[in-house]
């Protein structure tokens, strides 16, 4: 490919962003990049395994909404889903806090409940918004700022606004436990990236979204069941949204219906627009979202690991995040382009 | 063809429908009210000027949000930036010794200049509103927590006097004006809202900058195409949506007497919500402040409700609210469908 | 006549190509002059630089004998230069008069004065002969009432320059009788006029000069008498015409079996009653004015709109549309009228806007290889000429005509027994014209049964077999399309069958 083209990438100022980041780090202190093994939890420790695991519920949630992007949608309903997700599971462990008022190594209702319960309704509240945008022709933004702002409620409610913790080992292990060396969430991050990625580049599922996200009517005229496909990807969206929900809560082994998930739609949204996939729809990249949720995670902990005070976290991230975006802008873009091809130019001539 | 003008056409415009859905849902609601909780007093003028004092300050940043959404665009750093300003005037008077209105005049500096930044990168970089503002939040948020990660109480004679400042509502009996009983009484911040409003209403409807603000939210294209000056426009509706965000700081920094760096968290989606209730269109080109002004109102009246009601979980305030988007919106799709068959 | 605006030189690239090389155009006051070209001949292009919207790499533009450099359509509004672009380039949301007067409202007290926007819109509008409710907003009118507008808003800016770019595309004839009234008072104001349209007629009836782009390159500016339209023609085309429409009618037998048939088919709201038949080979013609019924007939016989009464049946089986998909699995094809908004998909590569219809047929779980598609593409692009280095290109980036012709091989792809080309040549250069009539034609001649929609009655004449003639959302006549003339058609148009 062409350095022209290349510069023109969005995905490729992203790696060069990671790069970069990654880089500062290395210069300032090497052992950023140490990884060690500790034998007492057969688990692999260092910073670099530390911004993948703790971006697991970001990246997976990013992949459903790189789709939604891509059909030219948001969907800012997933940080609720999130939140009731973690609500469901932990009211089939615990139930009736009142009867079983100890967390413990328990579940009341059997575990498979406690798994499949909330992504079964997560996908549902995902069909949900995904019928309000194709069904009932609304904006998704604000198809899907209904349960953005009912979701918390409703998660409130059938935890009747408490707050359980669970010291149950099998739901510890979605979020804390380990596989071949690796902390769980990486692997089920991995699983989830592999799933979509089959799902949308080795079927034409892929082409069908970047086809309606363009170009709707003209996309249903062709014979492309527009109403499925923006069905399937908000529902795609709900079930990833409910395994982040998951993971989330089996971090902290508990529910928080105030904090669980907050931000996540946005932080969502940033990684999949730092991947290189334009907001008005069209052409998407998964890898590209992948890296867009690492470089959110990296600047994160870079931000703790070099002890810079942590509250200025957001503010570090805000304007790291707005250098990349400034970079990726399209005239910006266009300039580096413009002059890689006159070096091109000059090369061949 | 001469009754053109005439009352009745002008009135049946269909471009006036959404403010009277708003308008008429929140009697709708408002004499729900009436009708179950008027033993409790709900029908009183006293709950009804804190209908406007409980949420000026969401009212207060709706005025500038509903002109950046009929651009077609959004801003989420209102609820920080807001936020941040409670924190200057905090900070700098319990902290620093200064004087408010100092703090206040460097909050508008730092409001102002971050919306007019923010206008400037989605007009010249192309960067949709949603990413900018959104770093604008986290910039916000951040230099907030940067100042102070704890609550700071504002003790300042002038803050006092502000907040403190009340006009009681009259009325004339027996030959002379008393206060009505309950007592119910409006201040600053009511007041600020409501200049606000007609500020609001001045600029959409009677100046051309507020009309270029429909013409680039109904086709941006088509206007710059007019000669509007679209990326002018933009920029200082951004701005100006800014000084609104600081207002509503003050406001709230006023209601609350402290800031605090994680104070109206999502108060950016409560004006949003606000905006959409009151009739303003997210893909931009409709919307208006007496629209804005009865969706404030409207959404406020339901917190009130279930106040009032004392037995549900205020949680239940959230799905009510969802669920009047969810009214607002079918609302709009049925009114936009038969406006567009009507050819 | 004194020279009012005189381009010297005027030369624009963009990356890869030459749009004008050294054109030079002038136009007087009082004058109507014609601008002439295919697609891509540099029309557009020249009118952006005069408009600001696109910048001259050299060249002089002078108004008045005083050299002006336009950077943006708000500064060529200042020095006195107004459009009215193809597409209604106005603000859906506005109300018809505020389209008219927005960025120079009339001010009273430091205010709008909506008053008197409200007066003078509809005294304007009225000068068209158009009674509406101004206040109203503007997509709540039809398309050639929001076409007025926006002529109403470049008259009354007072122009000296004004610029009509295909403003006729969506009017009736009697719409454009009033336009043209219009600008002959305009012109006899001394307001010099650009006027650009496909419709050879039109520049007959009312310009002065004509100008004839090429390639970027100037041709030559005539006068209105100097050249007829074959010689017009062949000037635009530099080909001869001959050559180009030399097309043979398809050929029916009389035993040919019929595909198609649509029974009493009406839809939900204007179509009440359409029965038609198609043979095997066929080339079915729809002619009839905008509005009469072709498309909403169209869009039922493909399933894009819900049929209510009657019955379609295709090769002896009666057919249940619901959704194009149904359409598209009995083996019916559907090329839209509005290319832009209904066919093409911008962003997406000319190899993957050619597979979509044989993809969506298969559903997506049966994908296509990659190799598969590029060479669907390249076997696409090589039969139909489209013009493109790569199959990757995007779609959007090609011209009018070679965007028609990636959808046309989208759905010969789709190996259709019956196709429906709603018209397939609007608003494409004449070559590129001709051609997609040859590949209708040979389509027809490998069995396929087309139904073909067009404005334009010579090319429907030209290449039917049949002919159906649609009015007031009926149908009101076939008739046969070797034996008929242009005026037995227009007559059934204008007045009905007899």
């Amino acid at each position: 490919m062409k350095v022209s083209r290349l510069m023109q990438s969005k995905v490729t100022w992203a790696i060069i962003a990671e790069a970069l980041i990654l880089l500062v780090c290395f210069i300032i202190r090497p052992e950023f990049f140490s990884i060690s093994y500790q034998p007492s939890t057969g688990m692999l420790y260092g910073s670099l395994i530390d911004i993948v695991n703790r971006s697991a519920e970001i990246t997976i949630i990013s992949m459903g909404m790189t789709l939604v992007i891509a059909l030219g949608g948001t969907d800012l309903s997933v940080g609720a889903l999130v939140a009731v997700a973690g609500a469901i599971s932990l009211k089939f462990l615990r139930w009736d806090v009142l009867t079983y008022n100890t967390p413990g190594d328990y579940t009341v209702y059997p575990y498979v409940l406690v798994i499949f319960v909330p992504l079964i309704v997560c996908a549902l509240m995902g069909l949900f918004n995904g019928f309000l945008v194709a069904k009932g022709g609304m904006q998704p933004i604000i198809a899907t700022l209904i349960l953005m702002v009912c979701g918390r409620g409703v998660a409130q409610i059938l935890t009747d606004g408490k707050q359980f913790t669970t010291g149950y080992s099998p739901f510890r292990v979605i979020g804390q436990g380990s596989f071949m060396y690796l902390p769980m969430p990486i692997i089920i991050t991995i699983i989830v990236v592999v799933a979509v990625a089959l799902f949308t580049r080795k079927t034409a599922f892929g082409a069908f979204v970047e086809s309606v996200g363009v170009n709707p009517s003209a996309s249903r005229l062709s014979g492309i069941k527009a109403d499925t496909v923006i069905l399937i990807v908000f529902m795609i969206t709900g079930l990833l949204s409910g395994i982040a929900g998951l993971i989330y809560s089996s971090r902290i082994m508990s529910n928080d219906s105030n904090n669980a998930g907050l931000n996540f739609e946005m932080d969502a949204i940033l990684a999949v627009v730092i991947g290189g996939t334009n907001m008005a729809g069209g052409k998407f990249s998964l890898a590209g979202t992948v890296v867009g949720s690492l470089i959110i995670r990296t600047i994160v902990t870079f931000v703790y690991y070099f002890g810079i005070v942590s509250e200025a976290t957001m503010a570090f991230k805000a304007l790291i995040i707005a250098v990349v975006i400034v970079l990726q802008s399209e005239p910006v873009r266009e300039y580096f382009a413009k002059r890689a091809r006159k070096k091109e130019g000059v090369s061949h001539a | 063809m001469h009754n053109r003008q005439s009352l009745l056409n002008r009135i049946t415009n269909p471009k006036y429908i959404m403010v009277y859905a708003t308008i008429g849902i929140f009697l709708i609601v408002y004499a729900f009210g009436a009708f179950m909780y008027s033993d409790k007093g709900f029908l009183t003028i006293r709950t009804f000027a804190n209908l406007f004092i409980d949420n000026a300050y969401y009212g207060i940043s709706a005025v500038g949000m509903t002109m950046v959404l009929i651009t077609g665009g959004i801003d989420l750093s209102v609820g920080a930036v807001a936020s941040l300003t409670g924190m200057f005037i905090a900070y700098g008077t319990t902290v620093l010794g200064l004087h408010p209105m100092t703090c206040i005049l460097a909050s508008l500096v730092m409001g102002v200049g971050l919306g007019l930044l923010m206008g400037w990168v989605i007009h010249y970089l192309n960067v949709p509103p949603f990413i900018t503002t959104l770093t604008g939040m986290f910039f916000a948020r951040g230099v907030c927590s940067l100042i102070s990660r704890e609550s700071i109480d504002i003790h300042h004679p002038f803050i006092d006097a502000l907040a403190g400042w009340k006009i009681y509502l009259m009325k004339y009996a027996n030959g002379q004006w008393v206060r009505i009983r309950p007592i119910a009484f409006i201040n600053f911040n009511v007041i600020l809202f409501v200049i606000m409003i007609i500020i609001g209403t001045f600029i959409l409807q009677r100046t051309r900058f507020g009309r270029n603000i429909y013409a680039i939210g109904g086709n941006e294209q088509s206007a710059s195409l007019m000669g509007l000056p679209a990326g002018r426009t933009k920029i200082l509706v951004y701005g100006f949506n800014g000084l609104c965000s600081v207002l509503a700081g003050v406001s709230y920094a006023l209601y609350v007497k402290s800031g605090w760096n994680l104070s109206l968290q999502g108060g950016e989606l409560e004006v949003i919500t606000c905006a959409v209730i009151g009739g303003t269109l997210l893909t931009g080109g409709v919307g208006s402040m007496i629209g804005t002004l009865f969706g404030v109102l409207l959404k406020s009246v339901i917190p009130a409700l279930i106040t009032f009601n004392g037995n549900l979980l205020s949680w239940w305030g959230k799905i009510a609210t969802g669920l009047l988007l969810l009214l607002f919106i079918c609302i709009q799709r049925f009114v936009v469908t038969s406006a567009g068959k009507r050819k | 006549m004194s020279e009012l605006l005189s381009m010297k030189g005027i030369t624009i690239e963009f990356p890869g190509v030459k749009a004008l090389d050294n054109v030079d155009f002038s136009l007087n006051a009082g004058e109507i002059h014609s601008l002439l070209g295919e697609n891509g001949a540099g029309k557009s292009t020249l009118i952006k630089c005069l408009t600001g919207v696109n910048h001259m790499d050299e060249g002089k533009i002078y108004l008045e004998g005083k050299e002006i450099r336009p950077s943006s359509p708000m500064e060529a509004i200042e020095t006195g230069i107004s459009t009215v672009f193809q597409e209604v380039n106005l603000c859906p949301n506005l109300s018809v008069a505020e389209n008219i007067f927005v960025g120079r409202q009339p001010m009273k007290h430091r205010q709008i004065n909506w008053r008197e926007i409200n007066r003078r819109a509809e005294e304007l509008m009225s000068r068209f002969h158009l009674d509406i409710d101004v206040t109203r907003p503007l997509s709540y009118y039809s398309t050639a009432i929001q076409q007025m507008t926006s002529i109403a808003r470049a008259v009354d800016i007072q122009a000296k320059v004004l610029i009509l770019d295909e403003p006729t595309s969506s009017l009736d004839e009697n719409e454009v009788q009033l336009l043209f009234n219009v600008m002959r008072e305009l012109k006899d104001n001394g307001m010099g006029i650009i006027f650009i349209t496909h419709f050879l007629d039109q520049i007959y009836a009312v310009s002065d000069r004509m100008t004839i782009l090429r390639n970027g390159h100037l041709v030559g500016t005539y006068g209105i008498k100097e050249l007829s339209k074959v010689e017009l023609v062949t000037k635009m085309v530099g080909k001869d015409m001959d050559v180009i429409f030399n097309l043979k009618r398809a050929d029916v037998k009389p035993d040919s079996r019929i595909t198609l048939q649509a029974n009493h088919i009406g839809d939900s709201s204007h179509i009440k009653d359409i029965s038609l038949t198609l043979k095997e080979g066929e080339l079915l013609g729809f002619a009839g004015l905008l509005g009469s019924g072709r498309t909403e007939t169209a869009e039922m016989l493909f399933g894009a709109s819900r049929i209510v009464q009657g019955e379609i049946i295709l090769d002896g089986t009666k057919l249940n549309l619901t959704k194009p998909f149904d359409a598209i699995k009995a083996k019916i094809a559907f090329c839209p009228e509005d290319r832009k908004r209904d066919g093409i998909i911008g962003d997406l590569s000319i190899r993957e806007n050619i597979m979509l219809a044989v993809q969506s047929r298969k559903g997506f779980m049966k994908p296509m290889t990659r190799q598969e598609q590029t060479d669907l593409a390249n076997k696409y692009i090589t039969l139909l000429g489209i013009a493109t280095p790569d199959c990757e290109k995007k779609a959007g980036e090609l011209s009018g005509g070679n965007q028609q012709k990636v959808i046309l091989a989208r759905w010969m792809a789709a190996e259709p027994e019956v196709l429906i080309l709603d018209e397939p040549t609007r608003g494409i250069d004449i070559g590129a014209k001709a051609e997609i009539q040859r590949l209708m034609l040979e389509m027809c001649g490998s069995g396929v049964s087309v139904i073909f929609i067009s404005s334009e009655l010579d090319e429907i004449i030209r290449c039917s077999n049949r002919i159906v003639i649609m009015r007031d959302r009926e149908k009101v006549a076939e008739i046969d399309g070797s034996s008929c003339t242009q005026q037995d058609i227009l007559k059934i148009i204008a007045e009905g069958a007899a």
